[in-house]
């Protein structure tokens, strides 16, 4: 710049000479290039906006310049204007960077409050979100924690239930042990014998006298054990069937057969049992079990028999 | 040089007091820029101040007050040029700066927000 100068302060007296005999000044490079730079930079927005004063002071100086320029004052004088105006150009320009970086300082500083906010609130909903599915988790496991207890209870009870009942069968098996075993018992104390219609007792010919229908004392001993059985076994009911020797008449033998059979039925009575547990029948000569032709034969056809019912109280009626 | 001599000699008429204010007016510029970081931030025009206030206190021993005044003045303008490119080259950065923030922050906010 200055040996610019100094070349340009050696060629300056002819310059001046020259111009002064009239048409515009010689062009001086440094105002040309002031005003070309103030130009650029008056057209440039943010510097119009954010520069202003000091554009206004690059104006000013290059005006100056101009006008020393103008009146071809010596280019020492119209450079210092036009270096002045150049450089405070460029402090318009580089006031408007400035200017404008602070303005994004100041927005940016705005928004990243924001922002920070914004962080803060996602990091709040996360920790709620986690939160609220730690609580989920929590409550699923106790959910699960007490179904799994109501499960345990469930399965104890069913065990509980389950042993109870085992229990129960054991006891009724054992109770039905201890039932079949006093029926077994009482049935062999009755002499009564198991055939396809049950239990069947046979009261012989002894207990009766021949013609009639009235027990011998020595009878009633076998229908008082046959009383007590009834009474310890009240589901069961009995059927007695009269039968004879085929000595007499048909009609009279069924006559007998029946009072005979009624005759049982009537002692068991007094001794408690109910008349409608007891179903009488006489059947004469009919069924013999032994060979009318001999004495032994018709003595075992002279008998009273009694069918005893199962536990349900049913009774099989005779089928042959 | 006798050409500019002569020039001086004409233009003496305009002022022929040292400049005295401009000369501290220009070190306290000079200085502020410094303060303000121009060593680092624009380096080259804070030694073209200094380099012209230098050539200005000669100039004031010479008693050539003119060409202090223009050295000083010109040492001011180019000062202040380095103050400003300072001031700016700072506030440049931290504009960048903050905007690089924002844009973790808001990395970290899609971060946050995803879901898992």
């Amino acid at each position: 710049m200055f040996t610019t100068k100094q070349t340009l302060f050696l060629a300056l007296p002819l310059v001046v000479l020259l111009a002064s005999c009239g048409g515009p000044p010689a062009p001086n490079a440094m105002l040309v290039d002031a005003k070309a730079k103030f130009a650029t930079a008056e057209s440039n927005p943010d510097v119009v906006r954010l520069a202003p004063v000091e554009l206004k002071e690059a104006e000013e100086s290059l005006v100056i310049s101009n006008q020393l320029w103008e009146a071809r004052e010596d280019n020492t004088k119209i450079e210092h204007h036009a270096y002045i105006s150049l450089q405070k150009t460029a402090i318009a320009q580089e006031t408007a960077l400035r200017n404008k970086a602070l303005k994004e300082m100041e927005q940016g500083e705005v928004d990243r409050q924001k922002v920070l906010l914004d962080v803060r609130r996602a990091e709040a909903e996360r920790s709620e979100r986690t939160a609220n599915s730690a609580l989920l988790e929590a409550q699923q496991e106790r959910v699960a924690a007490v179904a799994a207890g109501q499960r345990a209870e469930s399965s104890n009870a069913a065990a509980a239930a389950a042993t109870a009942a085992a229990a129960a069968a054991t006891q009724t098996a054992t109770d039905a042990t201890a039932k079949a075993a006093a029926l077994a018992s009482r049935v062999a104390e009755l002499e009564a014998r198991p055939t396809e219609r049950g239990l069947v007792l046979t009261l012989g010919d002894v207990l009766f006298d021949t013609g009639k229908s009235t027990l011998r004392s020595g009878g009633t001993s076998s229908v008082y054990e046959l009383a007590t059985f009834l009474t310890e076994y009240p589901e069961r009911k009995i059927l007695i069937e009269g039968f004879t020797d085929n000595t007499g008449s048909v009609s009279m033998n069924q006559t007998l057969s029946t009072q005979r059979a009624n005759a049982v039925k009537q002692l068991l009575e007094s001794r408690g049992i109910a008349s409608n547990r007891i179903r009488t029948i006489g059947f004469g000569v009919e069924h013999p079990v032994g060979d009318n032709s001999t004495a032994n034969g018709r003595s075992q056809n002279r008998r009273v028999e009694i069918v005893i019912s199962d536990e349900n109280g049913v009774l099989k009626d005779r089928t042959n | 040089m006798l050409g500019l001599a002569s020039i001086v000699v004409l233009a003496s008429c305009a002022s022929t007091n040292p400049p005295n204010k401009q000369m501290t007016e220009t070190e306290m510029v000079i200085k502020a820029a410094d303060a303000a970081g121009a060593t680092t931030h624009a380096p080259l025009e804070l030694r073209e101040a200094n380099r012209k206030l230098d050539l200005a206190k000669v100039a004031m021993t010479e008693k050539k007050y003119i060409r202090a005044e223009r050295l000083a003045d010109q040492a001011r303008v180019d000062a202040e040029l380095a103050h400003v490119k300072a001031e700016s080259a700072i506030a440049q950065k931290s504009a960048a700066d903050v905007k690089e923030s924002i844009r973790v922050l808001q990395e970290e906010i899609r971060r946050i927000t995803k879901p898992n």
